[in-house]
């Protein structure tokens, strides 16, 4: 889970805080694997490959309104569970910080019991493909 | 002090060689070993994700693909380090493995540094850094 938003942000209420401190204790918490909150692109650097060359650029890192400002490493049985949880989270931020804008983005991790290299390249193991559009 | 290292890159760029990996894994290893990797994977692509968003108030579900954006985060790591530069040379050897064995790929990592509640305190009712970094 990627949570983005704009960076010029007032600070989290502590409502908000407060509420998403009971998730854990909600009835069937999720296996939280790791979380955090992420420095701004200020403090932070891209270690970039373009036409064969590295480069090192500090931030800030302006080209996109929305960064990722915190995540979240969650463990559920199916996509449809882990899309129910980031709705419940962001709607916690729609009730205690109303005029917040921003996502959360819900990405499955592959690890790699996962993947293949049947073809001698990197692929999704082929029951997992399927779901692919 | 613990980075997320997120990797960019097009998602048409087809799927990393077999040397790559192996290079990576090979690393991997050495980072486990050291205790500096916490957490590491590939993330699935945007066509099989989804982001839950809230904008005016209100919510909604958007399945991907995600197209508005070049690059997209493709897999990331969490790791510990003593300073923001040994983060950045960590990044520059991961990233020199991809300029040797996928010649043609073009990408980035971001380093950015990352924060626990401990980190964290409230002061006049608002979440607020116990200490800015870098600052």
């Amino acid at each position: 889970m990627m949570i983005k938003h704009t960076e010029n942000l007032k600070k989290l209420p502590k409502e908000l805080s407060d509420a998403i401190a009971r998730l854990s204790q909600s009835e069937n918490p999720p296996a939280v694997l790791a979380s955090g909150a992420l420095a701004e692109t200020a403090a932070s650097s891209r270690v970039r490959i373009s036409d064969g060359k590295l480069s090192v650029t500090d931030g800030p890192f302006t080209e996109t309104k929305e960064v990722v400002g915190g995540f979240a490493i969650l463990e559920f049985k199916s996509k449809e569970e882990a899309v129910q949880s980031a709705r419940e989270y962001m709607e916690l931020y729609r009730k205690y910080w109303p005029e917040w804008q921003g996502e959360t983005e819900v990405r499955q991790i592959y690890g790699p019991e996962e993947i293949t290299f049947e073809t001698g390249r990197m692929e999704l193991k082929a029951d997992l493909k399927h779901h692919k559009k | 002090m613990r980075f997320m290292m997120m990797v960019k890159s097009a998602e048409n760029a087809g799927a990393p060689p077999k040397e790559l990996m192996e290079a990576i894994n090979q690393l991997t290893v050495e980072q486990s070993q050291e205790g500096r990797l916490v957490a590491a994977g590939g993330l699935a692509p945007t066509a099989m994700s989804s982001r839950v968003r809230l904008s005016d108030g209100k919510l909604a579900v958007i399945d991907g693909p995600f197209v508005e954006t070049k690059e997209v985060v493709g897999g990331y790591a969490v790791m510990e380090f003593s300073s923001k530069e040994a983060a950045v040379k960590s990044a520059l050897e991961f990233m020199e493995l991809h300029r040797k064995h996928w010649p043609g790929w073009e990408g980035e990592t971001e380093i950015r540094q990352m924060f626990g509640p401990e980190e964290y305190e409230f002061e006049a009712g608002n979440l607020q850094k116990r200490c800015a970094p870098n600052t």
